[in-house]
């Protein structure tokens, strides 16, 4: 089980990159966009969103500000431009290795 | 402590915040961190009041922030990554450190500063030795720490800089076939157990009991010892040779089976003389070891000495048979290992192991 744990969270990792870059072409901050994602079958637990973001953040690949919402002050995220594009060419790759795997899959069903 | 036993929900979660904020390291990003976890927290705790139509109950709070993980850890996950050394830079760092405290350091405290101590001792050999240790853990101890401290310096500034490794897929080396390497671990046990056999084997003459043990109070060691002492003591350096050279080229397949053979005929040769020099002819041994002057007289005595004479007598044959077995073994195996080298030659190299 160990074994299995380790293998899902590893490939779980890149995905949720892509997950939270996606997400975030609408502006968003922590807590509603760990929600949108909760809701869409992809909880991610604080600790481990906020240090992504904030390495997305230094990669350029986010914007962030603060700003006062309902008397609270949140930090909202959204896509970069640099962002915008590394998303494109990943969602591209997504899909190729999609369709690879896929492929993999029928022949093995074919065996 | 005196704390509140009904705090209010943002209480609750500013002790929170302020535990985790212990175990993280200050900084800007810090207060950063925390206002959005802490802000986090707040978002929670307001949609369950919203979905129960009133106010959370400290028990409610506390189940979220438990959820959330203890503060030392949510700290650690909320930290940077921390290395000191990357995975990129870490194989060479392992390298340099292997090579900088077992190929240099030891070898120039065994070969070089030990003896020098040694000979300056003025016959006080225990401290020399126990002082060439503590030197020795000491330099190994700096001149780690000071690769180390040179590695996380190139790690942080190569990081920053963008330094890239270059390298030239045409100049790797060719393949070579795949032997079985000898055990590092077998190795390095047997240099670590043979240093200590030496430093033993200097020690005996001058504290006997390391041998005799309690005996010591009333044996000594006969004549005989004074012409053999040196041969078994080179004999030791030998094998502490051989054994460094397998740690330091595994890949030397073929080396520790004849320097195997080798040592064996050395100590063979030895044990030979040793028996023979011992053996006077007309069925009259010199002894190994002798009563001490004091007991020189007693019966018992030198009864006791005839035993232990006898016994290391045994001991010796029972070597001498052993050695010949093993030297059978060995040149069988030299022999083989021979054969599937000569045969396998020509073969291609393979990756498969």
């Amino acid at each position: 089980m160990e074994l299995f744990e380790n293998l899902r969270l590893e490939l779980r990792r890149g995905c949720l990159i892509v997950a939270v870059l996606a997400q975030l072409r609408v502006e968003q901050y922590g807590y509603t966009l760990r929600k949108a994602m909760a809701d869409d079958g992809l909880a991610i637990d604080e600790g481990t969103l906020y240090p992504l973001l904030r390495r997305l953040e230094t990669q350029g690949l986010l914007v962030s500000q603060w700003r006062e919402e309902d008397k609270r002050n949140k930090r909202f995220y959204r896509l970069s431009p640099v962002g915008e594009k590394i998303l494109g060419r990943l969602l591209d790759e997504w899909k190729s290795i999609n369709a690879s795997l896929d492929r993999i899959l029928q022949e093995a069903g074919r065996i | 402590m005196n704390f509140s036993r009904n705090p209010n929900p943002t209480e609750l979660v500013d002790r929170y915040l302020q535990a985790v904020r212990f175990w993280q390291p200050k900084s800007a990003r810090q207060e950063d961190v925390l206002a959005e976890l802490g802000e986090d927290l707040r978002s929670q705790i307001e949609e369950k009041e919203t979905e129960f139509g009133r106010s959370l109950n400290p028990d409610e709070v506390s189940t979220i922030l438990k959820r959330c993980g203890s503060p030392m850890m949510v700290a650690g996950r909320l930290g940077p990554t921390r290395h000191l050394i990357g995975p990129a830079l870490f194989p060479i760092y392992a390298f340099v450190l292997k090579m900088v405290l077992l190929w240099i350091l030891v070898p120039v405290f065994i070969f070089i500063i030990g003896p020098v101590n040694l000979a300056n001792a003025g016959g006080a050999w225990g401290p020399a030795v126990a002082a060439t240790l503590a030197n020795l853990l000491f330099a190994l101890f700096i001149a780690a720490g000071i690769i180390t401290l040179i590695f996380a310096i190139v790690e942080r500034t190569s990081s920053q800089l963008g330094i890239e490794c270059k390298w030239d897929p045409l100049k790797l080396p060719p393949v070579r076939p795949q032997e079985r390497k000898t055990s590092f671990v077998k190795s390095g046990c047997e240099l670590f157990f043979g240093f200590f056999g030496l430093v033993w084997l200097l020690l005996a003459p001058h504290y006997p009991f390391l041998i005799l043990g309690p005996a010591a109070a009333f044996l000594k060691g006969a004549p005989i010892w004074h012409t053999f002492y040196i041969p078994i003591l080179l004999l030791c350096l030998v094998g502490l040779l051989r054994s460094a050279t397998m740690l330091w080229r595994p890949d030397w397949t073929s080396f520790p089976l004849w320097s195997q053979l080798l040592q064996n005929v050395l100590t063979f040769v030895v044990l030979n003389f040793l028996i023979n020099a011992a053996h006077t002819g007309n069925g009259i041994w010199q002894p190994f070891l002798l009563p001490q002057d004091a007991v020189a007289s007693s019966a018992h005595f030198i009864q006791v000495a005839g035993f232990v004479n006898l016994s290391i007598l045994l001991c010796l044959a029972g070597t001498w048979l052993g050695l010949c077995i093993a030297t059978i073994v060995q040149v069988w195996q030299l022999l083989m290992y021979l054969r599937k080298r000569f045969s396998g030659a020509h073969q291609p190299a393979t990756l498969a192991r």
